[in-house]
């Protein structure tokens, strides 16, 4: 079976680049959503921040496993 | 520590909390990682079984979200 | 322009590198007299003397350079000394304003036109910033909370459950002295060399496919390159000014922890 196509070089850059979308999409969505909702209703300010920052944690946790995975899983 | 959002908070405050909170999350998850996942990769070299960075940087990362969860998400 | 005498003999598009960055010393014996070194002399310079000629001899109804100085006061004293120093913001304002001014005629030097060379795309430079303000930060910690209790307001915060501790102190602890000031000053860095290596690399398209080596399918594409550079250095002149920003924010945050310690 001959080779078609090929990636050579970087293959662990290339490999955070496309681990970094989700992260990237998820953290907008999250603070988008919570600068509406806060502008919507500015008294639950509070609330609204905590499930901010929790979401925000959870999702950049992928992020950053994203960016050790290449050494994680070896060469 | 009160939850969050039943303090009083001064003006001048307000955005100290955030602001605190939003740089802090991912110095929390960064060190998490770094401290259970280099002890893991230690101990991984000392023993000569590979499966232990893994398990210490995900360790690291679950500790740092249970860190930041009751820290700042109650 | 130095790439771009390497780049002349040869015959293929190569991309700018790291060779962006080696700066050969300016006075032929002194070796340590490079170009970033002159632009941070130079930053200093215009930094001075643009707050002397402000602030030497106020007026009640500010004119000219003072107005200017004064709207950049105000920034520096509303969005990131206050917020975080609350009353001792105004005894700061020396330090941090100097701090936001300095940092942010250092990254524009990277899109002046003959000089373009950012200051903080060489790493010494944030990492003084970072350092000086670290060591004030852990300063000013022992000084008003005590040795043993600014460690333990750190690295111990009321309210969790006993057996945490033991798990989660040296993460705190790592991540306030050791992991804040390496990314106060890679920030910087980071961004810096990464726009520098942008704003190249797409002005290099837009003068190979238009003047080195002008054929009638690369044309358009040099065109795009020329385009693009134009639309990255709007972007990264944002940048700048939003990294200089963060950093005088993290350094008054960072203080600002050390005088009143977190509860």
């Amino acid at each position: 079976m001959s080779v078609l196509a090929e990636v050579t070089g970087s293959l662990g850059s290339i490999g955070y680049g496309l681990a970094a979308i989700g992260p990237g999409i998820g953290v907008g969505i999250i603070f988008g959503q919570g600068v509406q909702a806060i502008a919507r209703q500015p008294e639950a300010y509070g609330l609204i921040r905590q499930n901010m920052l929790l979401g925000f944690v959870l999702t950049e946790a992928l992020a950053l496993i994203g960016l050790v995975a290449p050494f994680m899983f070896g060469q | 520590m009160p939850a969050m959002s039943e303090k009083k908070i001064r003006p001048e405050d307000d955005g100290r909390d955030f602001a605190n909170a939003a740089w802090s999350i991912p110095s929390y998850l960064l060190s998490g990682m770094i401290l259970y996942g280099g002890a893991g990769w230690l101990l991984s070299k000392w023993t000569g079984v590979v499966a232990f960075t893994p398990i210490g940087l995900i360790l690291g990362v679950a500790l740092a979200i249970y860190l930041v969860y009751r820290k700042y998400g109650r | 322009m130095s790439t771009l005498t390497l780049l002349a003999p040869g015959d293929e598009f190569t991309p700018p590198g790291l060779e962006l960055f080696d700066t050969p010393p300016i006075i032929p014996g002194v070796d340590w007299f490079t170009k970033p070194v002159l632009l941070a002399l130079l930053s200093t310079v215009i930094v001075v003397a643009f707050c002397w000629s402000a602030f030497a001899n106020p007026k009640i109804v500010p004119r000219g350079v003072q107005n200017v100085a004064e709207v950049g006061y105000m920034f520096v004293r509303d969005q990131v000394a206050r917020p975080f120093l609350g009353k001792d913001a105004d005894r700061w304002m020396g330090l941090l304003l100097s701090i936001f001014f300095l940092v942010w005629v250092w990254n524009l030097m990277g899109v002046i036109p003959v000089v373009q060379f950012p200051v903080a795309s060489h790493i010494a430079f944030p990492v003084v910033l970072a350092l000086s303000i670290y060591v004030l930060k852990v300063y000013l910690g022992i000084k008003h909370q005590g040795a043993v209790g600014y460690f333990k307001n750190m690295m111990f915060p009321p309210g969790l459950p006993k057996p945490i501790y033991v798990l989660l102190a040296p993460i705190e602890f790592l991540s306030n002295l050791i992991i804040a000031p390496f990314t106060h000053a890679v920030r910087l860095f980071a961004n810096m060399f990464a726009g520098h290596i942008i704003l190249a690399f797409f002005s290099l398209v837009g003068f190979w496919f238009l003047f080195e080596k002008l054929t009638p399918l690369g044309a358009p594409l040099g065109v795009v390159g020329v385009i693009m550079t134009i639309a990255m250095t709007g972007f990264e002149m944002f940048i700048q000014f939003l990294q200089a920003f963060l950093f005088a924010m993290l350094a008054a945050m960072y203080i600002g922890n050390s005088l009143h310690a977190e509860h």
